[in-house]
């Protein structure tokens, strides 16, 4: 019963919506009152290939997405750990002060990080994109690493240690294993919301950088409800392709480690 | 990480081009400059938000320019206000080495640009087309709402006003301010234009303005001042309040955007709309957004305003000698006519025609606009320019005191 | 602690602070454009904003939508992560619960509008099955005065995230220490307080700032579906950001600033309670 509640409920408020952007999305716009009719039509599609540069946008946002999923990784495990593990004098401060950053308009930090960017010189380009990505992304994954970190708990490596294992080692073979939800966790986040910046990508990219999003905001405001569709379907689908490239990464290597028979679950 | 960083670092600082400086390009000729501009890329950076827009650039000026000027075009959608924003912060920065080298932009944002010393020029003397097809001295052209262009401005296209109506429900349209007022009343919940701080439902707000000042020259010659907008729009207010009970959501609710007003329209919730540019309505209804009854109606007593949308060229730009050429090939007769047909984008032409010879001539004359754009006479008759672009914000802000607050 | 211990962690911190060093840079130099008028240094934006009553009421109105907001969307969504984790962990569901992350918040504004506009699905529907006769029947869901769209829109985006933020608490929740307290005689409220309530707190108020902080900052929501009068503040810096004067933008960094300021206070304090506690918490763990 319950089970039944909760799928029934689940496919009506969460695939239903998508399920219905994307009969949108092929279809010409529904005017109120008229009984429902199949027509299709491929307008909504086409106008989403029409731009010249839309494959090309597509592969700059993932590779932006990727790089900064993978800095927010090389942050936020060591960070993770730190806040988890450790403990030292302002501690707790240092934790409160990397949250901060989410309670910040991005419109306010859009400024400052421009002008950084242009003193850095990396202004209207894609590293500068990526670097200010981090800002509404960071924090997130610090909080997932170090949760995951407080759930792993210290005995276990602290155990493996006292056996002369090297950190690097331990890393590998029982942390990075253990810590994988997580991970996969940070990666959907970080890919989602790095996906979907237009206000960072088009201030510090400048129209350098033509990300997807970049492409398709302008015709969010448009009244073709059938382009509409189309362009929120496309745009949905992107941190999905990017997850799955990285799973099957993660996988490619978890298969190629060694020891992965002797970790423990 | 580190490394990585200052190996980008290092090369972006590489990349300088050793351009001539402004001043050299202002004083060669245009010969000079095209030639000077050969193999050169233009960024052209533009609202993107309409297809028919976008598809003129990508598929007609941008092969046109390879093939007449061999000059490169790079089409970058950016909302205008986003586009002024990053100058200003480059300005700020002391960035000299930018990334736009034309910006399509009328009104509030090239006063805001303007008055920042974002603008490169003037330059407009130097583009033949200009001085061969344009008719410089009209004031269209030197003044953008008020501002002075003074050559920062090329002019690009021209639109105006206008409303649109379902004729299936509404056999005649009003015709003076007066009589939509009875035609709301008597239609109650049919009609709401868009929220002021959007730039259609602004303009609706100025129609009003001139219907209701005292005289319309008065407010157009006059420079902006608090007392004289207070004076004049005294009557704005009251008419508005007396509409208000009977729009659409009883006043409580105005739609925020121009598309949302477009898409009360096509549902059927409201019978009127309206927008800049008298031909918008013929690829709605090609779409089926609109209903195929769709046509247009002007108010007499107001007038339609109407204006002039320019080229600009920012000062940080790093092709000035491209995007001159660029320029020159949209303001020629052969563009503008192009620009002209329903095909792409199907928007006026600020071109003076009595300068063309008569097949260019002919040609602009036996365009079928289609069937929801007034007669080009009618338009004429009925065109008013723009007011001060400082009326703007300030009817915005009032309007907000005087009618949204007091629902 | 021992000198080394820190040196490590230290260490371990780099990136991060790099990181919160970039932020702060470019939070000053934002801050500056707030204080610098045309002649010199000045607060007197923030002196005129406060002098500004529209602001007033666009600030309780933007409270009052983040409160319902926020509360609703993790009631709900602790609720059903309380009853359903086992379920969901392990399911197809937990991936249906990721789509409505997936679209931007405007996307998602859009669709509430599509579905339960006057115009919209809904009512068209209800209209063809003969419930209504008229559209003007179906209830103002969207647009309305008292911002059901934009809360409505806010549930239906956030639960999923209060659900993925707490999922992994729940599925990781020491369920043996429940048994053994089970055996003690322990009742289930015992439970709750001794084992699940410490281990979800810290993470609860951590999901209830961070929508805090971005509901009440959003702007494309409240654009979208709000009514023109009240505002929310979030809209109202965003118009003069973008406003037709350098002034407005001033104000609007002015407002931004104060935005981020009682934000940054709140979550201060909460997070100093909080570790507090957590602190008392450790030690008594350590003494076990």
């Amino acid at each position: 019963m319950k089970k039944f509640l909760f799928y029934s409920l689940t496919i009506l408020f969460f695939l239903g919506p998508a399920v219905l952007l994307l009969f949108k999305s092929v279809t010409p716009v529904w005017k109120w009152g008229e009984p429902f009719h199949f027509n299709w039509t491929s307008r909504g599609w086409e106008s989403f290939f029409m731009d010249p540069r839309i494959v090309q946008a597509l592969s700059l946002s993932l590779m932006i997405a990727l790089v900064v999923t993978f800095i927010n990784l090389w942050i936020a495990i060591p960070a993770g750990k730190a806040l988890s593990h450790t403990n030292f004098k302002g501690k707790s401060m240092i934790e409160t002060f990397l949250v901060l950053p989410l309670f910040i308009p991005v419109l306010a930090a859009a400024l400052g990080l421009h002008v950084t960017m242009i003193r850095l010189g990396i202004a209207n380009h894609w590293f500068g994109v990526v670097i200010v990505h981090l800002v509404p992304t960071v924090p997130y994954s610090i909080k997932v690493m170090k949760a995951g970190y407080d759930r792993l708990g210290s005995g276990m490596l602290e155990q493996a240690k006292m056996l002369g294992a090297r950190p690097f080692h331990v890393f590998r073979t029982i942390e990075l294993p253990m810590l994988m939800p997580s991970v996969r966790s940070v990666v959907f986040l970080i890919v989602t919301i790095s996906m979907s910046q237009y206000v960072l990508t088009a201030v510090i990219g400048g129209g350098n950088v033509i990300t997807l999003p970049i492409i398709y905001y302008p015709f969010l405001q448009s009244v073709d409800d059938t382009v509409m569709a189309a362009f929120s379907i496309a745009f949905a689908v992107l941190p999905v392709v990017a997850v799955l490239i990285v799973e099957l990464v993660s996988k490619w290597l978890r298969t190629n480690m060694s020891f992965r028979s002797r970790r423990s679950s | 990480m580190i490394s990585v960083l200052v190996v980008i670092i290092a090369g972006c600082s590489n990349d300088e081009s050793l351009s001539i400086s402004d001043e050299e390009i202002q004083n060669q000729s245009f010969e000079e400059i095209a030639e000077s501009a050969q193999g050169e890329t233009v960024r052209m950076y533009m609202w993107g938000g309409d297809e028919g827009i976008n598809q003129y650039i990508d598929e007609w000026v941008k092969p046109k320019l390879q093939e007449t000027y061999d000059v490169t075009l790079e089409r970058i959608p950016l909302d205008t206000n986003e586009i002024i924003q990053k100058l200003e912060t480059e300005k700020r920065a002391g960035q000299e080495d930018g990334t736009i080298d034309i910006i399509w932009m009328n009104g509030e944002n090239f006063k805001r640009a303007k008055e920042g010393e974002l603008l490169f020029g003037p330059f407009v003397d130097q583009i033949p087309n200009v001085e061969d097809y344009y008719d410089t001295e009209s004031l269209d052209f030197q003044y953008d709402f008020g501002k002075a262009t003074e050559g920062f401005e090329a002019p690009f296209g021209k639109v105006q006003f206008v409303f649109h109506y379902d004729s299936s429900k509404i056999e005649e349209p009003p015709a003076t301010l007066d009589e939509l007022m009875e035609w709301i009343k008597q239609n109650p919940g049919k009609f709401t234009y868009p929220d002021p701080r959007d730039f259609t439902g602004n303009t609706f707000l100025r129609h009003v303005l001139y219907g209701k000042a005292s005289s319309v020259e008065k407010i157009l010659e006059e420079p902006f001042s608090e007392e004289l907008a207070a004076e004049e729009s005294a009557n704005v207010w009251t008419y508005l309040n007396d509409i208000a009970p009977d729009l659409w959501r009883e006043g409580q609710a105005y739609p925020s955007t121009l598309s949302e007003l477009d898409r009360l329209y096509s549902q059927g919730e409201v019978w009127m709309t309206m927008g800049y540019n008298e031909a918008r309505g013929e690829v709605l209804v090609e779409d089926g957004i609109f209903p195929d009854t769709t046509e247009s109606f002007i108010l007499e007593d107001t007038g339609s305003i109407g204006n002039t949308h320019f080229l600009s060229i920012p000062y940080n730009s790093p092709n000035k000698e491209a995007a001159l050429v660029a320029i020159q090939l949209m303001l020629s007769p052969e563009a503008q006519l192009i620009k002209l047909k329903p095909t792409y984008w199907g928007e006026n032409t600020p071109i003076d025609i009595d300068k063309l010879d008569q097949t260019k001539r002919q040609d602009f004359d036996s365009i079928d606009r289609g069937d929801t754009v007034l007669e080009q006479e009618h338009l004429m008759e009925t065109f008013i320019p723009e007011i001060d672009a400082t009326y703007v914000p300030w009817l915005k802000e009032k309007w907000i005191d005087e009618v949204a607050s007091e629902q | 602690m021992k000198w080394h211990l820190s040196n490590r962690s230290f260490l371990l911190l780099i990136p991060a602070l790099l990181f919160l060093l970039m932020v702060t840079y470019s939070l000053i130099l934002a801050f500056v454009e707030s204080v610098r008028g045309p002649n010199g240094w000045t607060l007197d934006f923030y002196v005129s904003l406060f002098q500004e009553r529209r602001l007033y009421s666009s600030f309780i109105y933007s409270l009052s939508i983040t409160f319902f907001s926020v509360i609703l969307s993790v009631l709900i969504g602790w609720g059903i992560v309380r009853s359903c984790h086992a379920m969901i962990e392990n399911s197809i569901g937990k991936w249906m619960i990721w789509i409505p992350m997936l679209f931007p918040h405007f996307v998602w504004g859009y669709f509430v509008l599509l579905v339960l506009g006057q115009s919209g699905v809904l009512s068209s529907a209800l209209f063809q099955s003969g419930w209504i006769e008229s559209r003007d029947q179906f209830p103002i869901f969207v647009q309305d005065k008292r911002g059901l769209g934009i809360i409505i829109t806010y549930l239906w985006k956030e639960i999923p995230f209060v659900i993925l933020m707490l999922l992994p608490v729940y599925v990781q929740l020491p369920k043996q220490y429940g048994e053994v307290i089970g055996v003690l005689g322990g009742g289930k409220r015992h439970i709750f307080g001794t084992i699940e309530w410490p281990w979800v707190k810290p993470v609860l108020v951590e999901i209830l700032l961070i929508l805090t902080a971005f509901i009440f900052t959003a702007y494309e929501v409240p654009a979208l579906l709000g009514v023109t009068y009240p505002q929310m503040a979030s809209v109202l810096a965003y118009d003069w950001f973008y406003g037709s004067s350098l002034e407005e933008r001033s104000y609007a960094f002015a407002l931004l600033f104060i935005i981020a300021a009682i934000m940054t206070l709140a979550s201060l304090i909460s997070f100093m309670l909080l570790n507090r506690q957590r602190w008392l918490l450790s030690k008594s763990q350590h003494s076990r």
